[in-house]
């Protein structure tokens, strides 16, 4: 809990005992949730709270061995082979450690870090599923098997964070050898806490008004809904906009001025008319008041 | 970077450390999950028993939270997870309740929440809370199940000079934790509602239509085939045509009573015993058979005077209260051994929470049988009163289709109730506990 403070994530009960049990039963924790959740940012938090290396792969399709695990230095190792050949270096073999070049799952397997990173392993469903079964391996054991080198393996296994939108569903095996997290769309509470800790410029009345709109927006049936990453680009951007300790209500033209922070398809935006817009107004204010700043 | 060392087993929870109570409760969760559709992994079972050996059990949210995180993998089971979840809880804590009072006297009253200041199930001195202890003080035990405020108190106004005597019977099973099972008698003002609803409801298995058809000048339907011999003598031409109706039957009551620990934490035994005595007394010819993991009629104790002489016949009779249930066993011994007790004019009464620990397709089989030769199955189950029930674990759910109502069983009222369901709409009627106007009105126990 204490990591999350130090670092402004707010997290609910739920997500601390699934997190605390992860780095106790030493399993990978699989995060899935709504674009904007919050589930990359809670690998940084565990990364800065435990002051460790966040070791990052960002999955895409066709994403490959080489990519993720490691790759032979071949200009390194060709310049050794001449070198040798002209008797100024007398290296044997030209597969060491000294010419891998370190991927992200085998770095994260390294001793090179002072405590164990924190391997985050994120949009996983972007990735192909013959990388999951690649990822099988790294995840039961933490152990690599290099054929020209061995096993590379680690006694401070990294804390594995591996996290999905759930644009596909993931093999079994995978979910099998990981804890479960859904992070759901955060309660107004918690969302006022996030932009609060996170936008302190922010003033507090118009944090509550901010969360009351994006509250109300998550009602609408649009392609895709605003996540709190998207509430607190739209926090910075009206802080921005106004003038310091400006504590008055947010008005209509500055909602709309302000939407393409929120919203990200060009389908919803068209489907914020007036009247939709006197309703958000409408949320803001009950938000204000809710919140007991009005 | 270097070679993988022999784990890290030190820090894997002790698992076998574990109570049996907490891992037959997990299992028959992860079980009940499966069957309501949850995706759940293949060795979850284990992991969610580290996470909640990790978690401990002094806070629900987190046991929650710990459980899910072990064995839901996708979203959309949150939901069937949360539903199921509570039931399990209860059931856990209570039995983690008892193994913390543990033979030392626990006011009711104390404030502590069910587990709230329990140890965590890895902690060495919980083994030892497992066995019974067969000097235990019976007076110690008294409040050991006073989950619901009521369960514990048995009485009737005959048995009001023996206010607060405790009765405890043998116990055995193999299949769970053996513990020694007080009952508190004390005086009870329901025994009248209780013998109303009862009457009603052996004046609804009574009056209830046999499966035969009868001629009759009244009759519910047309006889055709009547009709058709009739016409004959008339060179084909139906001058009048004759009626038939179902008859009435002399009925006979058969009761199934599942008697094992987790029925025992979330019924009121005193309504359980009272009930028994009253079908005894109120029902022509009704036969009581007892089971957990094993069947005993015990049927004659329940002609006793008195609810007290009940309880003393039961404890005489070392009839083995408590631990697993195996609800399939017990249909099939009844069929193999007592055979007689069922035929065409009985309605079965199965009370139990359908939590079953044997073989479901041997459960499947009995109660096929069951449905072929009774002329009513009713199942009364405690936990349908829950107003977001669903008959989703496995047991329950592999019989289902076998019973003609499923009802909740909780006091005298639900008894009331199924009577006015069976009057209103017999037994080939839609019948069962979601058909109960109460449902949704009535708050969780």
């Amino acid at each position: 809990m204490a990591a999350f403070d130090a670092t402004d994530y707010v997290a609910g009960d739920d997500i601390v005992t699934t997190v605390l049990l992860a780095l106790r039963l030493g399993r990978p924790l699989l995060i899935e949730g709504e674009p904007g959740a919050g589930k990359t940012e809670l690998a940084k938090a565990l990364a800065e709270g435990f002051d460790t290396d966040l070791v990052r792969l960002q999955c895409y399709e066709g994403l490959t061995a080489e990519n993720a695990l490691y790759e032979w230095n071949y200009t390194k190792q060709l310049l050794a082979v001449q070198a040798d050949e002209h008797g100024v270096s007398g290296d044997d073999s030209v597969f060491t450690e000294e010419y891998l070049l370190e991927r992200p799952l085998v770095r994260a397997l390294s001793d090179d870090h002072d405590r164990p990173p924190v391997l985050l392993i994120d949009e996983i469903d972007r990735a192909d599923e013959e990388f999951e079964a690649l990822l099988l391996e790294v995840l039961s054991d933490f152990q690599v098997s290099i054929p020209e080198l061995g096993t590379v393996s680690t006694d401070r296994p990294p804390v594995v964070v591996i996290t999905s939108n759930r644009t596909r569903g993931l093999s079994d095996a995978l979910k099998r050898r990981c804890l479960y997290l859904h992070v759901e769309p955060p309660s107004f509470e918690k969302e006022r806490n996030i932009i609060e800790r996170k936008v302190p410029e922010l003033d507090g009345a118009v944090a509550a008004e901010l969360c009351g709109v994006t509250q109300r927006l998550r009602e609408e049936p649009f392609r895709k809904h605003p996540g709190v990453a998207e509430t607190l680009d739209w926090a910075r951007a009206v802080a921005e906009l106004r003038a310091v300790d400006d504590d008055n209500s947010l008005t209509p033209r500055e909602i709309e001025h302000t939407l393409g922070c929120l919203l990200k398809e060009v389908e919803d935006i068209e489907r914020v008319d007036g009247t939709l817009l006197e309703a958000l107004v409408e949320s803001a204010r009950s938000a204000r008041i809710e919140a007991g700043t009005g | 970077m270097r070679r993988m060392p022999d784990g890290d087993g030190d820090r894997v929870p002790n698992v076998a450390g574990v109570r049996d109570d907490v891992r037959s409760e997990l299992i028959t969760f992860v079980r009940s999950l499966r069957h309501a559709g949850v995706d759940v992994p293949a060795s979850a079972a284990i992991v969610a028993t580290r996470a909640l050996v990790e978690v401990g059990f002094d806070d629900e949210k987190r046991a929650r939270a710990a459980l899910r995180a072990a064995l839901v993998g996708r979203p959309e089971d949150i939901d069937r997870f949360d539903r199921a979840f509570g039931e399990f809880w209860n059931r856990l804590t209570a039995h983690l309740s008892l193994a913390e009072t543990g033979g030392s006297a626990r006011g009711a009253d104390d404030g502590d929440p069910p587990g709230g200041h329990l140890a965590s199930v890895g902690d060495a001195e919980l083994p030892e809370l497992d066995g019974a202890d067969p000097e235990r003080d019976d007076a110690t035990l008294d409040s050991t199940h006073d989950r619901t405020g009521g369960i514990g108190a048995v009485g009737d106004a005959e048995a009001a000079e023996n206010e607060n005597e405790t009765v405890a019977t043998a116990t055995y099973s193999p299949a769970g934790q053996p513990k020694r099972v007080s009952v508190t008698l004390s005086p009870s003002t329901e025994d009248e509602a209780l013998m109303r609803a009862v009457g009603r409801l052996s004046r609804a298995v009574a009056t209830e239509r046999g499966r035969q058809w009868r001629p009759t000048t009244t009759g519910e339907r047309a006889d055709v085939r009547r009709s058709l011999r009739k016409s004959i003598s008339t060179g084909g031409a139906i001058l009048s045509v004759p009626e038939q109706r179902r008859t009435r039957r002399a009925s006979r009551v058969l009761v199934l009573a599942d008697v094992s620990r987790s029925v025992l934490d979330v019924v009121d035994r005193s309504f359980l015993l009272r009930w028994l005595r009253a079908l005894r007394a109120r029902t022509r010819n009704c036969r009581v058979f007892l089971f957990d993991t094993d069947i005993k009629e015990v049927t004659g104790a329940f002609d006793a005077g008195s609810t007290r002489v009940a309880v003393d016949a039961l404890r005489d009779a070392e009839t083995a209260w408590g631990g697993g249930t195996r609800i399939g066993h017990a249909v099939t011994a009844v069929r193999d051994e007592y055979a007689d007790a069922v035929d065409r004019r009985t309605t079965v009464l199965i009370m139990s929470d359908g939590l079953e620990m044997g073989d479901v397709s041997e459960l499947e089989s009995g109660m096929a049988w069951l449905s072929r030769r009774a002329a009513t199955v009713l199942w009364l189950n405690p936990l349908a009163a829950a107003p977001n029930y669903e008959p989703a674990a496995a047991g329950i759910a592999t019989a289902l289709p076998f019973v003609d109502g499923l009802f909740a069983f909780t006091g005298p009222d639900d008894i009331t109730e199924i009577a006015r369901q069976l009057t209103r709409y017999g037994c080939g009627g839609a019948i069962g506990y979601e058909h109960d106007p109460r449902r949704g009105n009535r708050i969780q126990p």
